[in-house]
C-alpha cells in the first residue's frame, strides 16, 4: 500500500483515496463544507486547503486531490491557516450575521469553522447579497441568503434520493439553489437535505424556531416507523420530543432517515391516550386504572379462552408482546396473532423464511435484485436508497414483479402478479453470483399468501439464491414489531384464529389489541380492549382503553426486518396516567390471577432471552449464517393462487401508523403528495 | 415640605433649576400628568446651537412620566411642541404610563407567585385524545 | 450581470419546428445513446434561434427531448448569458462590447446612440423591434469598438455608423456586417505592412522535403486492404 506523510507522520492508505481522506486517517481534521463522504466530490467550497509536497507551492483542495505515494501533506502550516482564513473571509462576505435567529445556530459547520478560521471583524463594507426565499415543500424551510453554494443538497437529491429536483441556477454571485419553478421536493428522504446543509440555508420547517440544539436531551434510540429499525437520536426538551435525527448505522440507514421517521414527532404530542376509559352505556367515560382493570378482568374471566383474541400492532416493542403472550397463553388463549395485515409468514418454516437474509448492507453486494410485491420507496425508503446506491455502481439487474412505481432507478418490469412470478419457479440457476429476492407484504399479506410464499421460495431455490455464504431470500416487512412477534411465536397456537379471523363478525368475544390500528374493526362484535398510545381506529372502537407509551417513552427491544435485535431507550415519560405497556400487562395479570413472573424490565428481558435466545443478540443480524440449514422447499404451503396483482400495503407513505396519522406535518405532506400525484395523473 | 424642596432633587425641581428656568425659560405647555415644559428664550454657548428645553415634574421627579409626544419635543426630535403640533394617536396606542417597576403595579407575568402562582400549561404539553 | 430569472409572461407552449427538429436530431446523433444531455447547449441554442428567446415551455421541451431532468436544463439556461430568458427585439439584438479596449475606442458613444434610439439597456424597445445589451469582451479588440448584432460582428463602429445600422434594421434592410472603417478584417488601417510579398507565405521559397509522416496516397476502392 502507498504511504504518505501527514504532518510528518507516515500513514499507509488505500490507493485511490483523496488527500483529505488520508489526513482523516492520520487523525487530522480538515475543515470542509462541500465535501461529504457519501456524495460525489464537488470541490467548490475550498475550505479543505492543505499544503502538499511535491506539488505547486500553493494550497490545494484536499477533497479533490488524489493522494500519491510518498506525498507529504501538511495541514497545520501557517500557509494553510492563512489560506483557509482567506476562504472563510470570502464565504462570510455574503453570509448574513443572523446566527442568533438561525435554526442552525449551535450546530452550524460555518459557525464552528469560523471559530477556527474566522476574522474578528469584516473588511467588507459593501452590501451583502440577499437571495429570495425558495419554496421546497412542507418539510424544508429555506433562508437562501445564508447559502454558501456548497451544492451538497443538489448532489444529495440527485445521487442518494434519486429525484433531480434541486439545482444550482445562475452563476457567480447570483448562483441560487432552487427547485424547478419552486416545486416541492418529491422525495421521502427530503429531511436529510436539512441535515447535510452545512449552514442554515435549509432547515427543518416543522421545527422552525422551536429549540436550540444545546437545550435538548439526546437519547439514542431506534426508529419504529418502518421495519428497518433505523438508528435515531431522540432530542427532547422536558416532556416533549422536539426532533428526531438519524445516527450513523452503516448496516441500516447509513446516516439518512426517512421523512416519516423524522417529522412524525409532532404526532407524539397529539391524540394521546393519557387516562383509561371504559365504555359505559355506549359512551367511553374516563376511568381510573382500577376501574379499567376491573372491567377488563371481569370480562376476560367471564369469557371462555377460545373466544378471546389477542392482536399485536405494528409499533409494539418485544417486551409487551412477550408479556401479552405469556399472560394469555397462561390463560389458555390460542388466538394470538401479531400479523394484523393478514400476512402468511409463520415461524414454523424457519427464521430465515421471514427475514431479510442478505441484510440491508448486503444489497450493495447483490448483482441481481428482484422486487416481488413491494414498493420499497414507500415501504422502506432507505432500502430503496440502498438499491439505488447499488444501481449507481452499475452491473446489476433489477426486476420488479408487482406495482410499476417510480423507484428512482430504472428496472425491468416483469409483470404484475402471480403469473409473472410463476415463470421463475423452474427458471434454473441464474448466472449471477449474489442474486436476491425482496419479497414485500404485497405478495404474502393476502389470502393466498402462503402459496405465493411457497412459489417465491421455489423460484428462489431454482434460481440459486441460497447457497453457501449467500442467502438472497429476503422478506421486507412494513411493521417494526413484526419480526419480534414472529421470533417469539406471537402467532395462533394449534386451533387458534388468525388476526383476520378474529375480527370477523362472531370471530371472538373479547379482543385484546396491543396498539393494533391497521386492522379493520368494522365487523367485529367483540368486547374490544385497546392498549396503546394514540387515539386512533382501535381506541375509537374500544370498550376499554388502557393508555400505553409511545416508542419514545419506553425502553424496548425491536427486531428489524433483518432479524437484528436493537434496544431503544426511553427519552421522555409516558403522558398523563399512561404506563409502559408491559407494566400494564403485569398489573393486569395480578387481577386475572395469572401473575407474570417478572417485576422489572430486566427480569422480563431475561425471560424473553431465555425463551428466545435471538433477542439476546443485540445488533446482530444473522444474514447468511444459517443459509446451509435453510430449506426453501419447506417455506409456505403450496395451494391455489388468484391472479390478482400484487399491491403494496402502504397506500400513503406519510400515514402508516397512529403516530403519523396524529401528526399535522404528515397530514400536510400527505395532502401535498396526493395533490401532486393527482396532478400527474391528469 | 419646604425642607424637602431644598434638600432633595426628586420632589419637583431643585431651586437652582427653578431659578434658571424662571430666568431663561418660556412656558410652553403642560402634559396630562401636570408636568410643565419650558424652552429657553436664547441660545447660549454650550447649548449645542439649540434652545434648551426643560420639564418641571409635578410631584415625584420621574423621567418616564414624560409622555411620548413631550419626550420627543424635549429631546429635540420634534421642532414643535405637542401643543402646536399634536401627534397623531393611532388606534393601537395605549395611554402613557410611567415605569411601574418597583411599585405595587409592576407587571407580573402569568404564573408569578405574586399573581397567585397558577402556571398555565407549558408549551410542551400534549393534546389528549377525547372520545367523541 | 444580475440575477437571471425566467420572464414573467410566458407563452402557452413551445414546439420544435420541423427544421429545428431536423437540426436537433443531427446534433443528438453526434452523441452516444444515454449521453444525450451533452446536446443540451446546441438544442437550447436551436430553441432560441427558433423563438428568439428561451421560454419556460422551451426549457421543458428541451428537457423532454433529451430525457433530462428539467432543472438540469434550467441550470444551463440560467448559467449562460447567451441564452435570453426574456423576449428580445424581433429585428435586432444588439450586444455592444463594453470591455476596456472597446470602451477606450468609444463604446460609450455607441451605447449612447443605442440608448437614444432604442431605450434602456436590457429592455425591449417600445415597438418590440430592438433590444440592446452591454456585454463583456467579444474578442474583436483589434476592431474596437464593436457590437454583435444578431449573428454577426459589426466592427470599427462610430456613433454615426451605429445610428445608420439601427435605422437600416428598422427599415427592414440587412446591413453588411464587418468593419465599418473599410478594413477587410483586422489588418492595419490602410493595408498590410508586413508579409507584403506573397512569396513569403505561399511556400514557393521553401525547400522541397519529404515528411516522415506524410500521408500515403488514398487507397483505391476495392484495392488490397
Amino acid at each position: 500500500m502507498p504511504i504518505a506523510k501527514v504532518n510528518g507522520v507516515e500513514i499507509e492508505f488505500e490507493p485511490g483515496m483523496t488527500v483529505l481522506q488520508v489526513a482523516e486517517l492520520a487523525g487530522e481534521e480538515i475543515p470542509r463544507f462541500c465535501y461529504h463522504e457519501r456524495l460525489s466530490i464537488a470541490g467548490n467550497c475550498r475550505m479543505c486547503l492543505v499544503e502538499v509536497k511535491p506539488g505547486p507551492p500553493k494550497p490545494q483542495a484536499s477533497c479533490a486531490l488524489p493522494a500519491a505515494d510518498k506525498q507529504e501533506i501538511f495541514t497545520n502550516t501557517p500557509m494553510v491557516k492563512k489560506a483557509r482564513e482567506g476562504v472563510m473571509e470570502f464565504l462570510l462576505i455574503n453570509h448574513p450575521l443572523d446566527c442568533p435567529i438561525c435554526d442552525q445556530g449551535g450546530e452550524c459547520d460555518l459557525q464552528d469553522e469560523a471559530m477556527g478560521y474566522g476574522r474578528d471583524d469584516s473588511r467588507y463594507v459593501e452590501n451583502k447579497r440577499a437571495v429570495e426565499e425558495k419554496f421546497m415543500g412542507p418539510l424544508i424551510k429555506t433562508t437562501m441568503t445564508r447559502c454558501i453554494q456548497c451544492t451538497r443538497c443538489v448532489r444529495f437529491a440527485t445521487e442518494i434520493a434519486g429525484v433531480s429536483d434541486l439545482g444550482l441556477i445562475g452563476r457567480g454571485e447570483d448562483a441560487e439553489i432552487t427547485t424547478y419553478l419552486e416545486q416541492a421536493v418529491a422525495s421521502e428522504l427530503s429531511g436529510n437535505l436539512a441535515d447535510i446543509c452545512p449552514v442554515g440555508a435549509l432547515t427543518h420547517k416543522p421545527w422552525a424556531f422551536n429549540y436550540r440544539p444545546w437545550e435538548l436531551k439526546k437519547t439514542e434510540s431506534v426508529d419504529v416507523m418502518d421495519a428497518l429499525g433505523s438508528a435515531i437520536r431522540v432530542d427532547a426538551r422536558g416532556p416533549e420530543v422536539m426532533r428526531i435525527l438519524p445516527r450513523v448505522n452503516e448496516a441500516i440507514n447509513e446516516e439518512w432517515l426517512a421523512d416519516k421517521s423524522r417529522y412524525a414527532v409532532d404526532g407524539l404530542m397529539r391524540q394521546r391516550l393519557d387516562r383509561p376509559y371504559v365504555r359505559v352505556g355506549g359512551k367511553l367515560v374516563e376511568a381510573t386504572w382500577a376501574q379499567a382493570f376491573a372491567a377488563v378482568a371481569g370480562k376476560i374471566k367471564a369469557t371462555a379462552p377460545d373466544r378471546i383474541g389477542v392482536i399485536a400492532g405494528d409499533l409494539s416493542a418485544a417486551e409487551e408482546m412477550k408479556a401479552a403472550l405469556d399472560l394469555f397463553t397462561a390463560l389458555g388463549v390460542k388466538s394470538i396473532d401479531c400479523r394484523q395485515d393478514g400476512s402468511a409468514l409463520h415461524p414454523k418454516w424457519g427464521r430465515e423464511s421471514y427475514l431479510f437474509n442478505s441484510t440491508i448492507q448486503g444489497i450493495e453486494d447483490a448483482d441481481a435484485i428482484m422486487l416481488i410485491g413491494t414498493n420499497p420507496r414507500i415501504e422502506a425508503p432507505l432500502v430503496n436508497a440502498r438499491i439505488r446506491k447499488r444501481w449507481i455502481r452499475g452491473d446489476v439487474l433489477v426486476g420488479v414483479v408487482g406495482e410499476q412505481a417510480d423507484l428512482t432507478f430504472p428496472y425491468t418490469y416483469l409483470g404484475a402478479g402471480v403469473d409473472s412470478l410463476k415463470r421463475f419457479v423452474d427458471h434454473g440457476p441464474i448466472q449471477k453470483e449474489k442474486p436476491i429476492f425482496i419479497l414485500g407484504a404485497g405478495a404474502f399479506a393476502r389470502p393466498d399468501g402462503a402459496a405465493i410464499l411457497a412459489m417465491a421460495a421455489e423460484a428462489a431455490g431454482s434460481m440459486g439464491l441460497v447457497k453457501d455464504g449467500w442467502n438472497g431470500f429476503n422478506v421486507l416487512h412494513t411493521a417494526a414489531s413484526r419480526v419480534g412477534g414472529l421470533d417469539m411465536g406471537f402467532v395462533p397456537a394449534e386451533g387458534g384464529k388468525t388476526a383476520l379471523q378474529m375480527v370477523e363478525k362472531g370471530g371472538a368475544d373479547v379482543l385484546f389489541l396491543l396498539g393494533a390500528d391497521e386492522i379493520d374493526l368494522g365487523q367485529t362484535d367483540a368486547f374490544v380492549i385497546y392498549m396503546g398510545s394514540h387515539g386512533d381506529a382501535g381506541a375509537h372502537r374500544a370498550d376499554v382503553v388502557l393508555p400505553g407509551a409511545a416508542y419514545t417513552e419506553k425502553p424496548g427491544l425491536y427486531v428489524n426486518t433483518e432479524g437484528r435485535t436493537q434496544m431503544a431507550e426511553r427519552a421522555i415519560f409516558p403522558k398523563g396516567e399512561a404506563k409502559e405497556d408491559w407494566t400494564i400487562l403485569r398489573a393486569l395479570s395480578d387481577e386475572l390471577g395469572a401473575r407474570l413472573p417478572y417485576d422489572t424490565i430486566e427480569q422480563l428481558r431475561d425471560k424473553l432471552i431465555t425463551d428466545h435466545p435471538t433477542f439476546g443478540q443485540i445488533d446482530y443480524a444473522p444474514g447468511h449464517a444459517s443459509a446451509a440449514a435453510f430449506d426453501l422447499m419447506a417455506v409456505g404451503e403450496k395451494g391455489e393462487t388468484t391472479d390478482a396483482p400484487f399491491v403494496s400495503p402502504v397506500k400513503d407513505f406519510y400515514l402508516t401508523n397512529p403516530i403519523a396519522r396524529a401528526s399535522r406535518t404528515m397530514a400536510e405532506c400527505s395532502s401535498l403528495h396526493a395533490g401532486a400525484s393527482k396532478m400527474a395523473a391528469e | 415640605m419646604f425642607i424637602k424642596r431644598i434638600f432633595t432633587w426628586w420632589n419637583g425641581a431643585t431651586f437652582g433649576a427653578l431659578l434658571t428656568i424662571a430666568q431663561r425659560g418660556r412656558y410652553v405647555g403642560e402634559d396630562d400628568f401636570g408636568s410643565k415644559y419650558y424652552e429657553a428664550k436664547t441660545i447660549r454657548d454650550g447649548d449645542a446651537g439649540r434652545r434648551r428645553r426643560w420639564v418641571i415634574y409635578k410631584g415625584y421627579a420621574e423621567p418616564s412620566k414624560v409622555p411620548a409626544e413631550w419626550h420627543g419635543w424635549l429631546h429635540h426630535t420634534f421642532v414643535e411642541p405637542p401643543t402646536v403640533a399634536p401627534l397623531k394617536v393611532r388606534a393601537f396606542e395605549t395611554e402613557h404610563l410611567p415605569n411601574l417597576t418597583g411599585t405595587r403595579f409592576a407587571w407580573r407575568p402569568r404564573g408569578s407567585l405574586t399573581r397567585g402562582g397558577h402556571r398555565p400549561a407549558a408549551t410542551g404539553d400534549y393534546e389528549a385524545w377525547k372520545p367523541e | 450581470m444580475s440575477v437571471r430569472r425566467l420572464a414573467k409572461i410566458q407563452p402557452e407552449s413551445f414546439a420544435f419546428s420541423e427544421e429545428t427538429r431536423a437540426t436537433a436530431d443531427w446534433w443528438i446523433s453526434k452523441y452516444p445513446e444515454g449521453r444525450l444531455a451533452s446536446a443540451v447547449i446546441p438544442i437550447l441554442w436551436l430553441a432560441q434561434k427558433q423563438e428568439g428567446w428561451v421560454s419556460e415551455p422551451a426549457i421543458r421541451a428541451v428537457a423532454e427531448l433529451l430525457g433530462m431532468p428539467v432543472i438540469r436544463v434550467f441550470e444551463v439556461a440560467t448559467f449562460y448569458t447567451m441564452f435570453m430568458l426574456e423576449p428580445v427585439g424581433t429585428k435586432a439584438l444588439i450586444q455592444v462590447c463594453g470591455t476596456t479596449p472597446c470602451r477606450l475606442r468609444g463604446a460609450g458613444d455607441i451605447m449612447e446612440v443605442c440608448k437614444t434610439k432604442i431605450g434602456l439597456k436590457d429592455h425591449l424597445s417600445a415597438d418590440g423591434n430592438f433590444t440592446w445589451q452591454e456585454v463583456e469582451c467579444l474578442g474583436a479588440c483589434a476592431n474596437a469598438p464593436m457590437a454583435q448584432i444578431n449573428d454577426y460582428y459589426f466592427e470599427d463602429l462610430t456613433a454615426d455608423s451605429m445610428a445608420q445600422i439601427i435605422d437600416d434594421f428598422a427599415a427592414g434592410k440587412t446591413p453588411k456586417p464587418g468593419s465599418y472603417a473599410g478594413r477587410h478584417s483586422s489588418e492595419p488601417e490602410g493595408g498590410p505592412l508586413t508579409l507584403t510579398d506573397p512569396a513569403l507565405y505561399d511556400g514557393s521559397l521553401a525547400k522541397p522535403v519529404i515528411l516522415p509522416n506524410q500521408p500515403a496516397p488514398e487507397p483505391v476502392e476495392g484495392g488490397a486492404a
